[in-house]
């Protein structure tokens, strides 16, 4: 099976694993809190792309397993950002600000 | 009921009612509810002591095993062997008439409602070490002894001392010699009680290493320390044992010599003696108890009860000793002004006898007339200081023998209740002190006799002291009830007390005669042919003690012509020396509470004040702190060490989420790395 192409997964891998690093970076770094939603959904996606890379490329392919959870991924990603976006806009509400560095009530 | 059941009830009892009468408020109801547990407990304990005594068998009671280290086992039960059994009985009897007599002492005492669960836990304390089934259970059962004589020793806590105490001062002896008056108040005397006793209990915690050290090298596996098993040690191979290059005969000496170091604590016995007088600062009824059977006689029980483990050489050490104190204590007495002082010290004179006896070992039948004297004994001296509780309570508070006197008209029946003790403590024919102490001086004379043993100085010194008990006891009750009232003002109230507590003190009378306690051959007295010398030497000597006593006291009141004085005054080094108490309390205070006491003070004081001093020099000058080398330096590094950690852990809590989330993620990565390596 050749290193890198169509034909192997090394390359879908490697760009999932950069995904999932700049969600993180995102994540961790974004004080808006738009900003750190949109890092979660690229750690999400990156999870999905792996998964049907694996599905793709296993012995079996005509087991459909890693494409189906790769879908159920996509679900469980837009259930998120709806959760995310409520609570985004509760806290907009009440405090006017999604800066995260300002919105600290989690300390007490 | 069995033996065993019955021993345990007699260990409930006392204990539940301690923790009862804590909760009362009332010192009538308080003094009730323990008599009646107390009564109970007699009733229960003099069956048992019969049954027990007939059958001359050990009767195991319930054991449960409380710590399982492995190759030995420490655990908790009880044991009844006809020794115990008898005296389990008589700490119940005694307790039950010491608590009636003081609901009367203690009428107008508003602290009274605090001595009857005080008084249980004492006794519930000597009834587990008189019926603990293994040295361990002993060893804690004696430390709640030592705790149960602390409280009561302190009752007045907070009277002060007797140099600043006016009360005292109006009223002490006017002979009162060798008593340092700075430090006599019940809080010192309940400290210099427990910190003696702790003294002795080191010894008595070393030697119960040596024998765990020589059981466990020897192969033994279970409940090593339990009586039954230890009586087996001297039989035993002992030629596998060894530890720090000592040998197991070596180490037997050296547990044996470590009981008995906890002995000589809790007994009194020289040189950790000095606690016993100065515990007089208690209420008489606690010393009534605390002199007789709870307390003092631990020891005497103690090394009774291990006696087998005694090689010859540890028992010669502890006749010696014993008579030694014997002879050493009696002297004092002789001298002593205060009436609680002369008792106090007969006390520690007669556990002196009680030894002597033990240290002629159980061939010559020490073992069994050391015993037979601490029953004896425990009678008498309640009997004794009850009537001196009645005394002082008529006499206000007074208690110098040379203001009382002639009180056999005012207080009849105390006076021939004293009568009766005074012949019993001093062996009279046909009292039960004759018995006992015959057989203490006809075992040391056997003991004296074989080769090897002791030799005859501990049946000398044992005869000395005896022949000076009987000058201090008939002087004692000479001074109190005989002849004329000294001081009118003094004595003019003195009344007996009440019926219904004589008709409880008269409880104790027939125990100071003879016949109960020769009945039937109940206790095994030794009847050797030294019986006959010894009892020949006994009347002797009590004759010519008795003989000094009256001589002096008939011609004391002579004017111009005081016998005592004249005495006194021939031989004053001695007497001074007797009075001064040959000075071992001077020696204690210096040696101990000024030099080594302040020179630890000195050390201690030094670190901490050094650290506290440091501190404040680096506070001012702002700098930053380098941890101080002092005791305090160490404590305050480790709260700054705390609070700094602390201040660390709350940066991470600091409602950031996208923090919250570095933690998490760094977790997950940690945990997959750790299990990718593993």
């Amino acid at each position: 099976m050749p290193e890198f192409g169509p034909d192997a997964p090394t390359g879908y891998l490697l760009v999932a694993a950069l995904l999932f690093a700049t969600g993180v970076f995102a994540a961790i770094s974004r004080r808006n809190a738009i900003g750190v939603l949109i890092g979660i959904e690229l750690m999400l996606n990156a999870a999905a792309l792996q998964f049907a890379a694996y599905g793709r490329f296993a012995k079996s392919a005509a087991d459909p397993q890693g494409q189906t959870a790769a879908v159920f991924v996509i679900v469980v990603a837009a259930a998120e950002a709806a959760v995310a976006l409520a609570l985004l806009f509760a806290v907009y509400r009440r405090t006017r600000d999604i800066d995260l560095e300002q919105n600290r009530e989690l300390r007490s | 009921m069995s033996a065993g059941t019955t021993s345990v009830l007699l260990l409930a009892l006392p204990a539940a009612a301690a923790v009862l009468c804590a909760c009362l408020r009332s010192a009538r109801a308080a003094h009730a509810v323990a008599a009646a547990a107390m009564l109970v407990a007699t009733l229960l304990a003099v069956p048992m002591a019969v049954e027990v005594v007939g059958s001359g068998a050990v009767v195991v009671g319930p054991h449960a095993t409380w710590l399982d280290l492995g190759r030995f086992t420490l655990g908790v039960g009880t044991m009844v062997d006809p020794t115990g059994a008898v005296l389990a009985a008589i700490v119940a009897l005694l307790a039950t008439v010491v608590l009636v007599f003081n609901a009367w002492y203690m009428h107008d005492e508003p602290l009274a409602a605090r001595f009857p669960w005080q008084f249980c836990l004492f006794a519930a304390a000597m009834q587990g070490v008189v019926l603990a089934d293994n040295l361990f259970l002993l060893f804690c059962c004696w430390e709640l002894v030592g705790l149960g004589s602390y409280l009561l020793i302190g009752f007045w806590f907070d009277r002060p001392a007797a140099a600043d105490d006016a009360g005292y001062q109006a009223r002490k002896g006017s002979g009162a010699r060798g008593v340092l008056e700075h430090r006599l108040s019940p809080s010192h005397a309940q400290w210099k009680a427990f910190v003696m006793n702790r003294v002795g209990d080191a010894g008595f915690l070393v030697g119960i290493g040596a024998l765990l050290a020589v059981s466990l090298q020897t192969g033994a596996e279970g409940d090593v320390l339990s009586f039954a098993r230890l009586a087996a040690l001297p039989t035993a191979d002992l030629s596998a044992a060894s530890l720090f290059g000592l040998s197991g005969e070596s180490l037997l000496v050296l547990a044996a010599l470590g009981l008995f170091c906890g002995a000589v604590g809790k007994s009194a016995q020289f040189p950790l003696l000095g606690w016993l007088p100065d515990a007089m600062q208690g209420p008489t009824t606690a010393s009534s108890i605390l002199h007789a059977a709870t307390m003092v006689a631990a020891g005497v029980f103690l090394v009774a009860r291990c006696l087998p483990l005694f090689p010859p050489d540890a028992l010669a050490v502890v006749g010696w000793l014993g008579a030694f104190t014997c002879l050493f204590a009696a002297s004092i007495a002789c001298v002593q002004w205060d009436l609680k002082a002369v008792l106090a010290w007969s006390t520690v004179s007669q556990l002196g006898l009680m030894f002597a006896g033990l240290g002629a070992g159980a061939a010559a039948g020490g073992g069994e007339a050391a015993v037979a004297h601490l029953f004896t004994h425990a009678f008498a001296k309640c009997l004794l200081f009850l009537c001196a509780g009645a005394v002082i309570h008529g006499c206000h508070g007074h208690q110098d023998l040379a203001r009382l006197g002639g009180l056999w008209r005012r207080m009849p029946v105390t006076a021939a209740f004293a009568l009766a003790a005074v012949l019993a403590l001093g062996g009279a024919p046909w009292f039960a002190g004759f018995v006992s102490k015959d057989a203490i001086l006809a075992a040391a004379l056997a003991a004296a006799k074989v080769p090897g043993g002791p030799g005859f100085g501990p049946f000398l010194l044992a005869c000395a002291g005896s022949l000076l008990t009987a000058v201090y006891l008939l002087r004692w009750w000479l001074r109190i009830f005989a002849g004329r009232e000294r001081q009118l003002e003094v004595t003019q109230a003195a009344h007996d007390p009440p019926r219904a507590v004589l008709a409880v003190l008269v409880l104790l009378v027939p125990a100071t005669m003879a016949a109960p306690w020769t009945f039937g051959d109940w206790l095994p007295l030794p009847h050797g042919p030294e019986h006959a010398t010894a009892t020949t030497v006994a009347l002797v000597l009590l004759a010519l003690g008795s003989a000094i006593a009256l001589v002096v006291w008939l011609l004391a009141p002579r004017a111009g012509r005081d016998l005592a004085a004249q005495l006194a005054r021939v031989l004053r080094p001695l007497h001074t020396a007797c009075a001064e108490l040959w000075g071992v309390e001077r020696a204690f205070d210096l040696l101990f509470t000024r030099g080594l006491g302040r020179g630890l003070a000195a050390v201690v004081a030094r670190l901490d004040l050094g650290g506290e001093r440091r501190l404040a020099a680096l506070e001012l000058d702002g700098a930053p702190r380098p941890l101080p080398a002092s005791l305090d330096g160490v404590v305050d590094g480790l709260a700054r060490g705390c609070a700094d950690v602390g201040r660390a852990g709350a940066l991470l809590h600091g409602g950031r989420v996208g923090v919250y989330l570095a933690i998490a993620l760094g977790a997950l990565a940690l945990a997959v790395l750790v299990g990718w390596s593993a």
